[in-house]
């Protein structure tokens, strides 16, 4: 290749006649590369662009198809389309494979005759006319600092450039705690889960209502129609008022506008569940579909059906995940409520009997639905709704079943402690208060436990117990110096924290469903057909004023600053003091 | 005159020759360093498969066309259905062969029957683009006996290997290559 | 009617798996009654360590003789058949992987990640060329080095490149190799191999990006010689430091050197130097004084330039895969922005810490901050010494091979008369 120098032109006739067959080689595999690398081209499109929309449009087809099972033609398409799309691929392969030698081929073929071209029409060395020596290396010194000097200029704009970039420094680990989700101190403003931030029916506003009524309008701000039926309590967010509903086709999460009431959106929930025509789903009638009640981060809302499918719903209606968990296997229907501990979603998912073994505390990351951590339960299915609360510095997440009363590092999923206490089909929740965690043994005992035991305590812990009776249903309130229990019978009793002495027994001679609350020195108790008994929470039972609202009334209320939001059986109300404006 | 400037002459070389043998005698430290933790074995790239989320870019992203990574089959493991959600589209019924019913876009997911009610679910390479659809089917809803593994007879053992820099999971390890795999095993929990 | 009993036990089995994405044998493995044999998988199994050796070997025998033929033998013809050798074995036929230059990543990683150990062929790929070059100068580039032989390959029309833009555009080799240092040590990518230009070609598969890359420096080296060796390899950089202290090196001449400036242009590289004399009188002192500010200059640029790269932290830490999943989580938290990707729903799924990982991404760039003050201390001295080199008045009596830019390829020796003399072919040139 790199030929003599002395290759002069003794004999030009020949040299030009390799030389111009040398170049019209050149020229030749110069068009044959163009032309295979056209090829080239055209297959990395259709194998990258067009065989993509390809796959989508066959995917799109199979959907179609899987809503009109006998469309002979559709069928032949699909089928038609996939046997295509895979030969393309093989083609494509196969192209890909020869292609490449045949580029490299011609390309080395053309390489080799521009370089014998090349020395068959060979320069000789001709050095130019030679300036000032001198001069030139001081300019060529001169310029190269002046080039070296506009590189650093290149290279400190590009860091200039680059730092001007998003600069995501987070924040300190504390304004990651307030920003990923809601600070102890925003739930507080809110009612954001069954009874209430930390699930002890613990109103923290003054400023509640204390007089309406539902047939003259009196006190009632507004008044919406609930589309669908179900008995979980509302659940608030500043502005918004969340509920679910569920039938044996649908089920449904609500949210309405917080100051007109208006139904801002609906999100439905999909579940594999329902619409099985061989085989529908059903369902006690008292417990329904959406006995659950919904919990939210402010961010999204989180809502768990009879058939344990669960939905993420952003503020704006999107629904952001859903997941099965399968049906629960439940006696009278799955009923427990959500809880919500940071990012975390909490459910308490007991099935089956003693023995099965399938119960279980679960908890999912509230953005994407994620599984965080899961553990095992030793109790059969059971109504009752875990707590998320404070107690000293910690959070403990505290369930009841049969016969375990257990608490959980919210956050981890490691049990804290358990009591061996309880007996039955367990519906009550626990509270906590002062010190000690109250539990209820349905019709037959109140226990209290101090919060502070590690590992099994039932025979170290429990401060004390009164076993003259129980609600089944309703849950227990405390203002740190004195319980209240309240049967669904009518009976309400109050004991007193530190020693469990009865102090008073009355027969209100209604009905309840719904739990009480404590509204500062006031007890609120919600019968079943829609009188709210308030009551004073004081060592000797008296009554202050009734108000009726004129609706059936099965869930609890959910109290914010001024106002109560009221599930009917049929209507969502809302109540607040200044109700003339 | 003529002397001084041999004496630089000579500095200059000593000093030349000290810096020649501070590079040579720093090459033979690194040298070393390097054998003092030097491994017998090479290294080659694997997926990690209790990590992996299959999402696709083991199809797309590797150096050859046709990528190195492939599903494979742990029978072991498998629960041999005949509704196999890595093998069906979730709602195809009744469970068949046929292109509208197959997840997989290149048919290499081959369904045999074994006795009845079980089937037997093959892999044929040479079709199989590593897109990893059946490997999500199967282990969101079954035992996950499927899973993507780099098949180290089509890998180009890559320095840094192109898919381990775009995988979401970071699933991608270096391993021995005398143990190339991370085959699932039966009891992980 | 089976099928509808195996609905319901899925969904029977679901319920009591549900949740966990990884749960292993929701249906129980069969037991079958037909004497069936469950298959094995198959693990077809990599390339035998064996390749690795003899690549070492290859390697080996390749400098070896590259170095007799660019010392010994000075055979242009000799140096380019092996350099064709060495583009076929270690190019096409071991695919470009591993060299010498990514091999510099591995060496860094194996120095600053404990856990991480390089194999043997690693690491004498990264030495011997280096050896080599304190012995013989860049006999690995002039015969060796896949990478250069490509371009060498496509060089048609050489344009010379004058000798300030050269200075100018190498200062990127530096920042390269900085960077890639940088990357290795950290533990977030292996930038060298990412960008290498012309692997794709070897193994005639890449990615589209790096294919275009590669076509373009192709289509450059046609008219510039080797841009790649030249301007962009940073194990070039080590090479050309190496090279300067050589104990033997290329000469142009095999004899003495009569001017007859017929080699001036014979190198498409730009690394043939010419003679100088003295420093002429009017610039000896505005020279002085010019070396003077630049010495005190260089810690001034040092530090500059350190405190920079230090501060880019915050930019220069996303190539790590880890940082940038902790960022783009934070922004999903933070509502900042409101899809998911595949890396943050993974780490969801895996059910880690939010805090723990923004405190690994806090450390990962702490790292860089750290590493910062070197890559950018070491840019900001090479820029400093190259201002000072470009300065300092040097003197030549004879046409010489730059020590440091001298790529070995053999080109000049032909147009040296002296050469033709040795070869005794001096009579046919002058008849």
């Amino acid at each position: 290749m790199e030929s003599n120098t002395d290759n002069t032109s003794q004999n030009t006739e020949t040299t030009s006649t390799w030389y111009r067959s040398a170049v019209k080689t050149a020229i030749v595999c110069a068009v044959f590369s163009l032309i295979v690398l056209t090829f080239f081209v055209i297959n990395y499109i259709q194998f990258r662009i067009i065989d993509a929309n390809w796959e989508i449009q066959s995917l799109n087809l199979k959907k179609e198809f899987g809503q009109n099972l006998d469309d002979e033609q559709l069928l032949a398409k699909i089928r038609q389309l996939d046997l295509e799309f895979r030969q393309r691929r093989i083609r494509r392969l196969d192209f890909s494979r020869k292609g490449g030698y045949l580029l490299l081929g011609s390309v080395v073929i053309m390489l080799i005759a521009i370089k014998s071209a090349d020395t068959f029409k060979k320069k000789l060395p001709a050095p130019q006319v030679l300036g000032n020596k001198d001069d030139e290396q001081l300019i060529q010194a001169k310029f190269s600092r002046w080039a070296v000097a506009a590189g650093l200029a290149v290279l400190g704009s590009g860091a200039l450039i680059l730092a001007m970039g998003t600069d995501i420094d987070f924040g300190g680990t504390n304004a990651v705690i307030s920003t990923s989700y809601p600070s102890f101190e925003q739930v507080s403003q809110n009612w954001p889960a069954f009874r209430g931030p930390e699930g002890n029916g613990i109103v923290d506003f003054n400023d509640i209502p204390d007089s309406w009524n539902g047939k003259s309008g009196d006190g009632i701000l507004w008044k919406t129609k609930i589309p669908l039926h179900g008995n979980n309590s509302p659940v608030v967010w500043e502005d918004r008022v969340f509920l679910s509903g569920g039938d044996p086709n649908e089920l449904k999460v609500f949210c309405f506008d917080s100051v007109s009431g208006k139904l801002l959106w609906t999100g439905e929930v999909e579940s594999p569940h329902l619409k099985n025509e061989e085989e529908p789903f059903e369902v006690m009638e008292d417990t329904g579909f959406a006995s659950p009640t919904l919990v939210t981060d402010g961010r999204r809302v989180y809502a768990i059906f009879v058939t344990g499918d669960i939905g993420a719903f952003d503020f704006n209606g999107k629904n952001i995940w859903t997941k099965s968990l399968g049906i629960p296997d439940s006696s009278y229907g799955y009923a427990s409520s959500l809880a919500m501990y940071r990012n975390l979603v909490l459910i308490q998912f007991d099935q089956g009997g003693p023995e099965d073994g399938i119960s279980k505390m679960i908890a999912l990351d509230g953005l994407t639905g994620q599984t965080v951590w899961e553990t095992k339960r030793p109790v059969p299915n059971s109504w009752s709704s875990p707590i998320v609360t404070k107690i000293g510095e910690q959070f403990q997440l505290i369930t009841c079943g049969d016969p375990w009363v257990i608490a959980y590092d919210p956050a981890k999923g490691t049990e804290l402690w358990r009591v061996n206490c309880l007996y039955g089909d367990v519906a009550p929740s626990a509270i906590y208060a002062n010190g000690l965690v109250f539990v209820i043994e349905p019709d037959a005992t109140l226990f209290a436990i101090r919060a502070d035991g590690q590992g099994d305590v039932t025979k170290t812990h429990i401060a004390w117990e009164n076993d003259e009776w129980g609600p089944n249903i309703c849950s227990p309130v405390s203002n740190g110096e004195l319980v209240f229990m309240l049967a669904s019978e009518g009976l309400i009793a109050c004991y007193k924290n530190s020693d469990g002495t009865k102090l008073y027994e009355q027969d209100l001679r209604e009905n309840f469903m719904a739990s009480p609350t404590l509204v500062g020195d006031k007890l609120y108790l919600l019968t079943e057909d829609g009188v709210m008994f308030i009551i004073q929470a004081g060592p000797e039972y008296k009554e202050l004023t009734k108000c009726e609202l004129g609706e059936k009334c099965y869930a609890s209320p959910a109290f914010v600053d001024g106002r109560i939001y009221i599930r009917g059986l049929e209507h969502l109300y809302c109540i607040g003091n200044n109700a003339s404006e | 005159m003529m002397s001084e400037n041999k004496n630089n002459i000579n500095r200059r070389h000593f000093l030349k020759d000290g810096v020649w043998a501070t590079c040579l005698a720093g090459l033979a430290g690194l040298g070393g360093f390097l054998l003092s933790k030097l491994k017998k074995n090479n290294t080659v790239w694997q997926i990690d498969p209790y990590v992996c989320v299959a999402c696709g870019n083991c199809a797309t992203y590797c150096v050859l066309e046709d990528s190195a990574v492939k599903c494979v089959q742990v029978y072991e493991i498998c629960g041999y259905c005949d509704i196999c959600t890595g093998y069906l589209e979730p709602e195809a019924n009744p469970p068949d062969t046929g292109a509208e019913k197959e997840l997989c876009p290149t048919g290499a997911l081959k369904r045999v029957f074994v006795e009845d009610p079980y089937f037997e679910y093959n892999v044929d390479e040479a079709l199989c683009n590593g897109c990893g659809k059946c490997v999500k089917g199967c282990t969101v809803f079954g035992n996950g006996s499927l899973f993507l593994q780099v098949r180290h007879d089509r890998c180009l053992n890559c320095n840094e290997c192109s898919i381990a820099a775009a995988c979401p999971s970071q699933a991608y390890k270096r391993v021995p290559a005398n143990e190339p795999y991370l085959l699932k095993k039966m009891d992980h929990a | 009617m089976i099928r509808i009993g195996y609905i319901i036990i899925g969904i029977a089995v679901l319920c009591f798996s549900s949740g966990a994405a990884s749960a292993l044998e929701r249906f129980p493995p069969p037991e079958f009654e037909g004497g069936y044999e469950f298959p094995s998988t198959t693990t077809p199994h990599p390339q035998q360590d064996i390749y690795e050796y003899m690549d070492t070997v290859v390697l080996l025998a390749a400098l070896s003789l590259a170095s007799y033929l660019v010392l010994r033998k000075r055979s242009r013809r000799a140096i380019f058949i092996l350099m064709v050798f060495s583009l076929l074995y270690f190019g096409f036929w071991r695919k470009g992987c591993v060299c010498p230059i990514g091999a510099t990543q591995n060496i860094v990683l194996s120095i600053f990640d404990h856990s991480y150990a390089v194999p043997v062929a690693v690491a004498f790929f990264f030495l011997l060329p280096l050896v080599f070059a304190l012995f013989f100068g860049r006999v690995f580039c002039a015969a060796v080095c896949p990478l250069g032989a490509i371009q060498d390959l496509v060089l048609l029309r050489p344009v010379s490149v004058p000798s300030w833009l050269e200075s100018g555009l190498r200062l990127f080799a530096y920042v390269y190799l900085a960077a890639a240092v940088l990357f290795a040590a950290t533990g977030s990518a292996f930038l060298i191999c990412r960008y290498d230009p012309f692997v794709a070609f070897f193994r005639l598969n890449g990615n589209l990006n790096v294919l275009i890359i590669g076509t373009c420096l192709l289509v450059i080296s046609v008219f510039i010689g080797r841009p790649y060796c030249r301007f962009i390899c940073p194990y070039g950089i080590l090479l050309r430091q190496l090279s300067r202290l050589s104990k033997w090196r290329v000469t142009i001449t095999p004899d003495e050197c009569v001017q007859c400036r017929l080699c001036e242009d014979s190198c498409p590289y730009g690394a043939i130097r010419r003679p100088s004399v003295s420093w002429p009188e009017t610039e000896y002192g505005r020279g002085k004084k010019r070396l003077a500010i630049l010495l005190v200059l260089l810690p001034i640029l040092i530090i500059l330039c350190g405190w920079s790269g230090s501060g880019l932290r915050k930019v220069t830490s996303r190539m790590h895969p880890t940082v940038r999943l902790a960022e783009r989580i934070y922004l999903e938290d933070t509502g900042k922005v409101e899809d998911t990707t595949d890396a943050s729903l993974a780490f969801r799924a895996t059910g880690k810490e939010t805090e723990a990982l923004y405190r690994e991404a806090l450390n990962i760039r702490a790292n860089f901050g750290l590493g910062g003050w070197f890559f950018g201390g070491f840019v900001g001295l090479m820029i400093g010494l190259k201002l000072i080199t470009v300065s300092i008045w040097r003197q030549r009596t004879d046409y010489e091979a730059g020590r440091a830019s001298c790529l070995a390829c053999g080109r000049c020796f032909k147009y040296c008369p002296m050469e033709h003399a040795r070869l005794n072919k001096t009579k046919e040139a002058l008849v």
